[in-house]
């Protein structure tokens, strides 16, 4: 049976993994590289990782980490965070990551998915959206949630599936860093309608709301501020997963 | 003591650095070799070869042919020698592959790559999933039954003889997650990938057979 994926997320500036809630009062949580090696010898069925601050000069440093990182982990890995063009997800791809992660460049751009697919295989591009309520519509964002689109969250979902998306990042900007709980109704009206995984991101505080994620029929729960404050280890959220039933692996 | 020399394909398909990452770390201080497979090749001169894929079926046998790796990797195969083919580059083991278009495999494990059958399932299968071994091997032994490894794929093997499917698994439907004529071997998940039971599988077919 497949299992449910339990997915921890870095954000990282350059080499450190960092917390910062609306990109204010930022924290470094620790360095990368270890924190990748840990989760991936703690039993992290994935990892994610995210360039949060991705100018110019932070790049190449974040590019070296994501190709250490890839050295010392033998799990899938995800890259995104400011990949704008196929010389970016090229690029990542060289460095060792398995799927970039598109955002905001495949909302102004939704050709690139199907670019991108075409070249390196649907597999590898994850297409990542992030959804907020806005006049009882739920709307794609960007910008860390700071500019709606006009792009209504459930006809986007379909689009990049249709483009060749091979997986969803979804991560509703409504519970995203108040740790209340993914946002389960968003989640559901995307997973009802596309055919491909989705990750479920953003609100994760305790135990059930992992169970309640997967209720959504999400494949993959990401969480980071939970993991990396060691509120919880991750073979503690699939001990607890496996006792309400939910395939894991442990 | 001669060393013994293995052969990665690169066959522009998908990244190679996770396999010869693994690949390098399990021969270091063993009389190993490893070489990177970028064009023709001599087929006798290789004990074992690897061949990683990501992608589709169609792009990698059209790589593959453009660096002219087909012909000595046909000689190399119907000689029976050692090979490791890891998701697209076990389905190329097939008669024929239907994934974009219907493409000429290598014909060496009868069979063909076709979609899941099941439309309600999530496409691609991605995530961990378990292997059942239907018999015990020198390589893939009773220790790697029931665990868990990493899949991302949308086609599966079928039509395939029961006698060359070494390991199933389920998802919506069997379909051969490990498949071995002699000594040759394709798994359908990515080994590299698997944490430490799949470092221990790839381990054991370079150390092992």
């Amino acid at each position: 049976m497949l299992k449910t994926r339990i997915i921890p997320c870095l954000d990282v500036i350059k080499n450190k993994v960092v917390k910062g809630v609306n990109f204010k009062n930022i924290r470094v949580m620790g360095n990368a590289v270890e924190m990748a090696k840990y989760y991936s010898l703690s039993g992290a069925d994935e990892l994610c990782m995210l360039d949060i601050n991705a100018s110019y000069q932070n790049r190449k440093t974040f590019i070296k980490t994501v190709e250490s990182i890839a050295k010392v982990i033998n799990i899938p890995l995800t890259v995104g965070g400011g990949v704008s063009d196929l010389r970016d997800i090229t690029d990542l791809l060289n460095a060792g990551a398995d799927k970039v992660s598109i955002n905001s460049a495949a909302v102004k751009n939704p050709k690139l998915i199907r670019q991108a697919s075409l070249r390196h295989g649907s597999q590898c591009i994850v297409v990542a959206i992030d959804g907020k309520r806005h006049k009882n519509k739920m709307k794609v964002v960007i910008k860390g949630g700071r500019e709606i689109t006009k792009n209504e969250l459930i006809t986007w979902a379909k689009q990049a599936q249709s483009l060749g998306a091979g997986e969803i990042l979804m991560t509703s900007m409504d519970t995203d860093g108040v740790q209340n709980g993914f946002d389960c109704n968003m989640l559901k009206k995307v997973t009802s309608n596309v055919g491909i995984p989705v990750i479920a991101s953003g609100g994760v505080g305790s135990l059930e709301h992992f169970y309640l994620g997967y209720l959504t029929k999400s494949t993959g729960l990401l969480a980071a501020s939970v993991f990396h404050s060691r509120k919880y280890k991750i073979k503690t959220v699939k001990k607890y997963l496996s006792s309400k039933g939910v395939p894991v692996r442990l | 003591m001669k060393k013994k020399v293995i052969g990665l394909i690169d066959g522009q398909s998908g990244n190679i650095g996770s396999i010869n990452k693994a690949i390098k770390d399990i021969i270091k201080g063993r009389p190993y070799r490893l070489k990177i497979i970028k064009g023709h090749f001599n087929y006798s001169s290789f004990d074992k070869i690897i061949l990683p894929g990501q992608g589709a079926y169609a792009t990698l046998m059209s790589n593959l042919k453009k660096l002219k790796i087909i012909k000595p990797l046909k000689e190399y195969l119907e000689n029976n020698s050692s090979y490791l083919g890891i998701c697209v580059g076990m389905q190329i083991l097939s008669d024929w592959g239907y994934e974009d278009k219907i493409t000429r495999g290598l014909g060496v494990i009868s069979g063909d790559i076709k979609k899941f059958r099941n439309k309600k399932l999530i496409i691609p299968h991605m995530g961990w999933n378990t292997i059942n071994l239907n018999n015990d091997d020198t390589i893939i032994t009773n220790s790697f039954d029931k665990k868990d490894f990493y899949f991302v794929h949308s086609y599966i093997f079928q039509n395939i003889k029961k006698s060359d499917v070494l390991a199933f698994t389920l998802y919506g439907q069997k379909f051969p997650s490990i498949v071995k004529k002699g000594n040759i071997y394709g798994v359908q998940f990515h080994p590299e990938k698997s944490h430490k039971h799949g470092l221990n599988l790839i381990k054991n077919y370079i150390l092992k057979s």
